[in-house]
């Protein structure tokens, strides 16, 4: 089951991850910010939010995102000589210690509870307590009002999703009109000499690798088959478009191993 | 605004910011929760079910809430 493999390979998952991918994984993450260039005020519904090790990975990038926008800003006043009183100074560094900057908010939502109370911890250990809220919930059927979010992101959790047309669907209805959604997740490679290479080596290469860091073989053979499995680039930006999404566009990451899917509720 | 957990469970667990409520909804009929101070749970009383909160983290997955007595609610509606 997909909690199954979760679960025992947690402990172990980071170094995975940075072996797997040679740690282009964090650079993937950090394109999916850049995409989303987020202004502090922002509303972030971040879904399937990884595993424990990867807890809160978007969550902490989008607020570090928010307040050096922020810090941006006021340089900009402060360089342009505009009036920026000892009143607006001051409030500049109080909404850093009671709220993210704008009021943003961030809420990070998985079916896996252990993984957000890691994350949790993490935030707190980070100094990313404010504006952040951790859900256990399930995508498939989120636990949210209608039209509340600015921004939905799934970052390698999609795959995983049993109903993935369900999922979307939520996504849809829990966006505010204007919302955008944001997929980052393995697609299929467009470059056939690549795709040798992939091919040998998630089926060769990844296995062995998860036996001898993780000891679990089995489980990364699933991993494996449900990157697999998942819609190419083409398919998936029809699934997104089935479900109402409009300007759905998607952008290859290294040989299109990885894809950011993007669309809005308009 | 921040709603207290209690002084026998504060260590234990820590503190569920109500202010979750404006937009956590039961993700069954997604219609408003009510914050149970004494069991520490999120309740939908039109379904009779309870999401429990660990460590100030709501769970809102079907499978993970519990049927409130029925016996009790009735109790409860004839008291207020």
């Amino acid at each position: 089951s997909v909690y199954h493999v979760f679960e025992s390979v947690a402990k172990k998952y980071d170094i995975m991850n940075d072996s797997m991918s040679l740690g282009i994984h964090r650079l993937w993450k950090d394109t999916l910010l850049h995409q989303m260039n987020p202004y502090p005020g922002t509303q972030l519904l971040d879904v399937a939010g990884g595993t424990e090790t990867n807890a809160g990975d978007i969550a902490f990038r989008f607020i570090n995102y928010i307040r050096s926008q922020w810090d941006h800003q006021i340089r900009q006043k402060l360089k342009s000589h505009q009036n920026l009183s000892w009143q607006e100074i001051s409030k500049s560094y109080q909404q850093e210690e009671n709220e993210l900057p704008g009021g943003s908010q961030v809420v990070v939502c998985d079916i896996n509870k252990e993984m957000l109370k890691i994350g949790k911890q993490k935030a707190q250990h980070l100094g990313y307590s404010e504006g952040l809220s951790w859900v256990v919930g399930n995508a498939e059927e989120l636990p949210f009002i209608d039209n509340k979010f600015d921004v939905y992101t799934i970052a390698f959790g999609i795959r995983n999703v049993t109903h993935i047309d369900q999922a979307l669907q939520e996504a849809y209805r829990v966006l505010k009109p204007g919302g955008r959604f944001l997929c980052l997740e393995f697609s299929q490679v467009n470059n056939p000499l690549i795709s040798r290479l992939y091919d040998l080596y998630s089926f060769q290469v990844i296995p062995v690798l998860g036996e001898i860091i993780a000891g679990d073989w089995k489980s990364y053979q699933y991993l494996v088959e449900s990157i697999r499995c998942f819609p190419a680039q083409e398919e998936f930006k029809a699934m997104i478009e089935d479900t109402g999404f409009l300007k759905v566009e998607y952008q290859n990451l290294t040989s299109g191993i990885v894809a950011i899917h993007s669309g809005f509720k308009l | 605004r921040r709603a207290s957990g209690g002084q026998k469970g504060r260590e234990q667990q820590q503190l569920f910011d109500s202010a979750l409520l404006q937009f956590l909804v039961c993700p069954l009929s997604k219609k408003p929760l009510r914050y149970e101070e004494s069991t520490n749970e999120l309740i939908n009383q039109e379904l009779g079910i309870a999401y429990p909160i660990t460590d100030g983290i709501p769970n809102m997955i079907p499978q993970a809430a519990r049927m409130i007595d029925r016996k009790i609610q009735d109790e409860e509606s004839k008291k207020t």
